[in-house]
């Protein structure tokens, strides 16, 4: 063995082995947005099949059973391995070269984060060949009924406790990160804000998943040890749970949606050709609302009556504040701009626009008494579409297209792009709109059946064309994808005229991530190096290379 | 969703305030909906970057001052929000300390049972066979309790504009008051496992009168139930979460001897006896056992008179009359 390592130089690795084997945050951050879509696609199937199935009255495709388990997978795939792990993704690949650093501060740790995903979430799949099915209490998998249902709720607990583990891992990594790795002159209120709002999200992260994960573990408990936390007939209490439950579930929605905010906020000052308005405001907004969102759990239980009503409508109430600074913001930031109209932008107006929607119809839901008519009623899964989808996904599919030029070298296509956008915006309000009035209406949510004389049916519909009409958009985006990636690297290193980092290197960027750094003088590092080639047009003295392994 | 507004009034006191709280809510947050997307869309157009335009955009980046008006405004509003919600909360929260109808609600997977505690009878459904109904008279404060027999349900009325979970281990109450005469569609809305979407049931709003009708019918149904003796071996059927009978009769007398068979597979079922539906007198009880099983059990003499049976799992969805007759009687 010593002999044929000494002289002989080592194979290369194969092309597979190189992305199993890598800690490159860049590699990594491309395998968290492989993977998030590809359970995006799983989580979106289940989607139509549910509007295939709630198309009519009558059984269609899916029996109570199976439609109760597609349901659960549906909420419990979107959230836990689709819009989580897909800002984490974004993350990997851009906070390092935002702050100017090397890598993560964990390389190893954090493949390690990344490749418990795929097991924790393939786990949770595996319910379905398992007896009695896959987990079928719904996402928030409400006791006692998760008691009584089979082996595919263990799975359930097991995957989540794996894919916990990773965010745990993962958001240590970014805090320590964002904190110890940033560049000379890069001070914590000069952090692109993309960055402020995954180190928020790495807060709430580490706060709250540890309280989920003791939630589930006693739920694992409770089925398989004879425990009996959650059982009234033996001292226990049902409620227990979901106030733990929600403890970890409600600043969840905040790390579903930090992320896409910190995207937005990047992209609407790069298009409108201005600094971000209001940094400060922003950040001072973002660190509230992660401290506002462990005050809040409770709104998602006034109908149980065993709440405090008018604290938690108080802080529900208060928690729109800084989401209402940060619209003024984003419009401050468009006010008197040069706005460009390129496919991240119009991603990024559709999610203000969207977005605003899903923060107004919670207003409503935030005063109980209002909430007891519309709570567990189709109002609230249009809500929460409105922010998941019109807020994250937007927000997401905007830093797609911003960003897909630095990570591949290829621009998506603009034409494409355009489709993209206007189908999915189109299909997205058909398929989530009804569902308000369905809500008013009083259809409950997780119904496989309705009759037909409750008046559902023809909105039902529409929602349901809602559902294909967004399919069709994602496979014009699919078809951008792989169209792009056959042609040649064309893109520059700066597009778009950014004003962060990552804009200052090659597009992909090298391994090392940097050849030399510009000075950092402000929170538009890049921007201040085009505008000081404007006025002086001879070249800007370099900063002096990064360390020897740049050279 | 303006225009709709939590749609209905709201069949009930309660649910008219509810309805005038979402209207007002709907004045605060329609204009700033329609504010800001506006805004949104006038400034896209106006600061569109025009073809050979070059020169640059305004530089600034916010004052102080312009974070305070950002923070004030919507602290304004959510304000004012949130004084109205307050005093409707209270008023609805209200409960009626002497109510003259009170009803105790048992959610069960998956239907329900509406005891009328002060008229002593109670209307049930059976699951995938007939919702349980539920009769109300109008302007009269109706109390109402929920307990739950296994997992976590919700009453929900959505003409009432109202819903209240049904929680094993606690019993939930609130007061309300029908106004409006009609028959209402209602069902379970906290997912409650297979068959959570047939957990549905009807409430019908009558007139005082047609009320104390009804309800004379009902106690005049429940004493009427019989059967013959066919002997002191009886036999009595689960399937379907329901009996094969609603009614059991032996003589007087003699040792009976019971089967009890389970034919549903993995649900739990028992046999007991009691003086009648409100249970204060246990005469018999078997074990819970599971489908799909057969059991026998030797039960001593009862003295003459109409019992009442159930599955105490079930409850009155699965309960029936048990007659001991008089030696000689049919």
């Amino acid at each position: 063995m010593s002999a044929v390592s000494a002289g002989v130089e080592p194979r290369r690795k194969g092309r597979v082995m190189e992305w199993v084997t890598t800690t490159d945050h860049k590699k990594i951050g491309i395998m968290y947005l492989f993977s998030s879509f590809s359970f995006f696609i799983i989580g979106g199937i289940f989607a139509l099949l549910i509007r295939i199935e709630l198309a009519s009255p009558g059984t269609q495709i899916l029996q109570p059973h199976l439609y109760n388990q597609i349901f659960t997978l549906h909420g419990t795939l979107m959230i836990f391995l689709f819009i989580f792990p897909v800002l984490n993704g974004f993350g990997n690949y851009f906070v390092p070269l935002q702050i100017g650093a090397l890598d993560m501060a964990f390389p190893r740790i954090n493949a390690l984060s990344f490749w418990l995903l795929p097991a924790g979430g393939l786990t949770i799949l595996s319910g379905f060949v398992a007896k009695g099915g896959a987990a079928a209490a719904g996402w928030t998998s409400y006791v006692p009924l998760a008691r009584q249902l089979g082996t595919g709720e263990d799975l359930w607990i097991l995957g989540l406790l794996i894919v916990g583990t990773s965010s745990i891992l993962g958001a240590i990594n970014f805090i320590v990160t964002i904190l110890r790795l940033r560049a000379p002159g890069l001070s914590m209120m000069r952090l692109p804000i993309f960055v402020w709002s995954v180190l928020a999200t790495s807060l709430l992260t580490i706060l709250a998943v540890p309280v989920f994960t003791a939630g589930i573990l006693m739920l694992f408990a409770d089925r398989n040890l004879g425990t009996y936390f959650f059982d009234p007939s033996r001292g226990g209490n049902v409620l227990l749970w979901q106030n733990v439950f929600w403890f970890f579930g409600h600043p969840e929605v905040y790390m579903l949606i930090l992320g896409a905010w910190g995207i937005v906020s990047e992209i609407i000052p790069v298009f409108s050709g201005k600094p971000l308005f209001g940094y400060r405001g922003v950040v001072l907004s973002f660190l509230m609302i992660t401290a506002l969102s462990f005050t809040v759990w409770a709104h998602h239980m006034f109908a149980t009556g065993s709440v405090e009503l008018p604290f938690f409508s108080a802080t529900t109430e208060m928690i729109s504040i800084p989401t209402g600074v940060l619209f003024f913001n984003w419009l401050a930031t468009l006010h008197k701009g040069k706005i460009r109209l390129e496919v991240p932008m119009l991603f990024a107006l559709g999610f203000i626009a969207m977005f605003l929607i899903g923060g107004i119809d919670g207003v409503w839901t935030a005063s109980p008494a209002v909430d007891f008519a519309l709570t567990d009623t189709y109002w609230v899964v249009s809500h929460i579409h409105y922010v998941l989808f019109g807020g994250t996904v937007f927000g997401v599919t905007a830093g797609i297209y911003y960003w897909f030029p630095k990570m591949t070298g290829r621009m998506l296509s603009k034409t494409l792009g355009l489709w993209h956008f206007w189908v999915m915006l189109i299909g997205f309000n058909l398929a989530f709109f009804p569902m308000h009035l369905l809500g008013l209406k009083g259809m409950p949510r997780r119904i496989a059946d309705y009759p037909a004389t409750a008046g559902w049916t023809l909105l039902n519909r529409i929602s349901t064309v809602g559902a294909f009409t967004i399919a069709a958009a994602l496979t014009v985006f699919l078809v951008n994808v792989v169209t792009t990636m056959r042609k040649p690297r064309t893109a520059t290193d700066d597009p778009w005229g950014g004003n962060s980092l990552e804009w200052a290197t090659s597009s992909p960027p090298p391994v090392h991530n940097f050849d030399r750094l510009p000075p950092i003088r402000s929170n538009r590092p890049v921007y201040d190096l085009r505008a000081a080639a404007a006025v002086a047009p001879v070249a800007a003295p370099a900063a002096p290379a990064r360390g020897g392994d740049a050279g | 969703m303006l225009a709709t507004g939590c749609a209905q009034a709201g069949a009930t006191e309660q649910g008219q305030q509810v309805h005038q709280l979402f209207v007002v809510i709907t004045l605060i947050a329609a204009p700033v909906f329609v504010i800001v997307e506006l805004l949104l869309l006038y400034y896209v157009f106006k600061y569109r970057k025009r073809d050979g335009d070059d020169e640059a955009a305004p530089q600034q980046e916010g004052s102080t001052r312009s974070l305070v008006v950002f923070f004030l405004i919507p602290t304004i509003i959510v304000a004012t929000v949130y004084g109205f919600g307050e005093v409707t909360l209270a008023s609805v929260q209200k409960q009626d300390p002497n109510p003259q109808v009170e009803i105790r609600v048992e959610g069960f997977q998956w239907e329900w049972t509406f005891y009328y505690l002060n008229e002593g009878f109670f209307t049930t459904g059976k699951t995938l066979v007939k919702p349980a109904e539920m009769v109300l008279p109008v302007d009269t404060p109706i109390h109402f309790q929920l307990v739950s027999r296994d997992v976590i349900h919700s009453f929900f009325v959505p003409a009432f504009l109202f819903k209240r979970d049904v929680i094993p281990g606690r019993t939930n109450e609130f007061t309300i008051t029908p106004t409006t005469l009609g028959t209402y569609q209602a069902q379970c809305a906290e997912f409650c496992g297979l068959h959570h979407a047939q957990m549905t049931f009807s409430v019908q709003v009558v007139t005082y009168p047609d009320y104390l009708n009804w309800v004379k019918a009902q106690r005049k149904a429940a004493q009427n139930v019989t059967c013959p003796v066919t002997g002191s071996a009886i036999t009595v059927t689960a399937k379907d979460t329901a009996w094969n009978t609603n009614c059991l009769a032996v003589p007087a007398g003699s040792p009976i001897s019971l089967t009890v068979v389970n034919q549903d597979a993995g649900i739990d079922h028992n046999f007991a006896i009691y003086d009648s539906s409100q249970r204060k007198q246990r005469f018999f009880q078997t074990g819970r056992f599971s489908g799909v099983a057969t059991n026998s059990y030797q039960l001593a003499a009862l003295p003459p008179g109409k019992y009442y049976f159930q599955c105490d799992v079930h409850g009155p969805s699965m309960s029936g009359t048990f007659i001991v007759a008089k030696p000689g009687a049919p």
